[in-house]
């Protein structure tokens, strides 16, 4: 009974996702928009398979990805041991925490002057930027993930014999675990979105430049294509994301599934 | 972000004094203390002041932009002028389109099924990259910047208006049915007020999502707005300018926040306990 529904559900949602498609070729097809600026799907698969070989795509990929995990696990380590220490020691938390939330509204991409003036053109300015990304989202929300701690888990805890560091480790790093995993999710879907802006502004490869590349030399489906590659490789990272937690969550909190 | 105190925190307090001070002067002290300390640390050449210019030299730059400007001419208040303008077109444009059109996909299941893999295909499009398309289509101008943002604020919203209106307890609807509303009723004084609270806690999401969004998008083809002051100040290997650039972009991001927190509160006087974690 719930398969059946499940794939009736899925069924039609390919249809949605298929009269997109159709409405899009239809408009260019019928020339309604001019097809140079607005091309087809078939064009840009065409496009795409013509043009774009795929060792140079995956080229583009990789270093895209690299950048982007590379960046992200950085800023998520250095946040999550932050928000969480911070957390734990209040008179730090009070210190630290401050600055933190000045320099938090700064978008990460307006770092960039100042990311290339510290670091060069090289690849540390764009792991930089992607680090910023990262860590103010799991900063965040690991400091609030420990601030709203039931404060009679840690008591338990104590009654057990719990105590300094082991208490940290068994009871308030476990419970504040889902607040750090949306924080996790923020991060990455942001850290994402700056990666391919400083692509497009400062880099020889990556996702990001080849959009930029096509635009120099007029190349609109390649355009096209690499935004949909981009939207599809956010996708899937991030629902690799979400099912990681979920998983390995379900150990802790039986009640409650992180948002979607 | 108050809280009951952990047993942690009782066994600290007495044993730190610091933790009697009010947050506030702990909080000011803190940022006083780095700000001497960077000061201390560029003038005994501890740091390059090419690449950290010290607070009193970004006083001083902060100062010129405010009168004269940078690029000259354009002060400050241009530049958050042309930020928060641009940032306020795109926004209700696209918050204008989101409702009505969530309103309709999410009182039908199987409209809402066949949009739901196109929604979230469109949010995980990163926004920035439609920026060299958008260009294509209406040139380097105001309209590719407007654009851009009306489209990072459009999904955001919609998703929240659809979430919204599934969420809405039948039984109100069931209520008002049995009392004799009429359908176009209950949509306006059922249905929509009950799911304003997520609505609200969308806009909100997007609101900061479109202020990440015009720092690149200003980073082209522009010399008036934040992104594009921190943009020369690349060009000019001023470092001094793109913090104060960024110093502007604190405040304003700070401001903005605090008065969607306020606006919330005197509007959706009924929404409390909804707290949305995205920024």
């Amino acid at each position: 009974m719930k398969d059946k529904t499940f794939s009736r559900n899925l069924w039609i949602s390919w249809l949605g996702v298929l009269i997109v498609l159709l409405a899009w070729q239809m408009i260019t097809s019928l020339q309604l928009i001019n097809p140079s600026i607005f091309p087809s799907p078939y064009q840009v698969a065409q496009a795409a398979f013509e043009r774009v070989s795929l060792t140079e795509l995956m080229e583009h990929v990789r270093a895209s990805l690299t950048r982007v995990i590379f960046g992200f696990a950085i800023g998520a380590g250095i946040g999550i041991f932050v928000g969480v220490v911070s957390g734990w020691y209040r008179w730090l938390g009070k210190i630290v925490w401050t600055p933190i939330e000045l320099l938090r509204p700064i978008p990460p991409l307006a770092w960039i002057s100042l990311a290339l003036i510290w670091f060069g053109l090289g690849e540390s300015s764009k792991i930089f930027i992607i680090f910023l990304a990262a860590f103010f989202p799991v900063v965040t929300n690991a400091y609030k993930g420990m601030l709203s701690i039931d404060p009679d888990l840690l008591r338990v805890g104590q009654t057990m014999g719990l105590q300094g560091l082991r208490l940290l480790w068994k009871i308030a790093l476990p419970a504040s675990l889902p607040d750090i995993a949306t924080g996790i999710r923020v991060g990455w879907s942001l850290s994402f979105g700056s990666l391919v802006a400083a692509e497009m502004l400062a880099a020889k490869t990556g996702l990001g430049y080849m959009i930029m590349n096509a635009r120099e030399q007029g190349e609109i489906s390649i355009i096209v294509y690499g935004i949909l590659l981009i939207g599809l490789l956010n996708l899937l990272t991030d629902n690799l994301i979400y099912r990681f937690i979920l998983k390995h969550q379900l150990k802790w909190h039986f009640s409650t599934q992180p948002s979607s | 972000m108050k809280r009951s105190t952990t047993p942690s925190s009782d066994r600290l307090t007495r044993r730190w004094t610091i933790l009697a001070w009010p947050d506030w002067v702990i909080g000011i002290a803190s940022v006083v203390a780095l700000l001497l300390l960077w000061e201390l640390a560029v003038r005994l050449e501890l740091l390059s002041a090419r690449s950290f210019p010290m607070p009193s030299k970004l006083a001083q730059t902060l100062w010129t932009l405010v009168t004269v400007g940078f690029p000259r001419g354009i002060t400050a208040w241009v530049h958050v002028q042309a930020t928060v303008l641009r940032i306020l077109k795109g926004y209700i444009v696209g918050v204008t389109l989101a409702i009505p059109i969530g309103l309709i996909i999410g009182r039908s299941t199987m409209l809402e099924q066949m949009a739901r893999p196109v929604i979230t295909f469109a949010r995980s499009v990163a926004t920035i990259s439609l920026l060299p398309l958008a260009v294509a289509w209406f040139g380097v101008g105001e309209l590719t910047r407007v654009f851009l943002i009306t489209y990072a604020v459009f999904w955001v919203v919609l998703t929240s208006v659809i979430d919204g209106v599934k969420q809405v307890d039948p039984n109100y609807i069931r209520a008002a049915q049995i009392l004799g509303t009429s359908p176009s009723q209950i949509f306006t004084r059922v249905v929509l007020p009950a799911s304003l609270p997520r609505i609200f806690a969308g806009m909100k999401v997007a609101l900061g999502l479109a202020f990440l969004v015009i720092v690149a998008v200003e980073m082209i083809g522009t010399i008036e707005g934040l992104g594009a002051l921190i943009q020369e100040a690349r060009t000019f290997y001023r470092s001094d300018a793109s913090m104060v650039g960024m110093f502007f972009m604190a405040l304003f991001g700070f401001a903005l926040a605090k008065g969607l927190d306020l606006l919330e509160k005197l509007l959706l006087p009924w929404a409390t306990g909804l707290e949305e974690v995205e920024r």
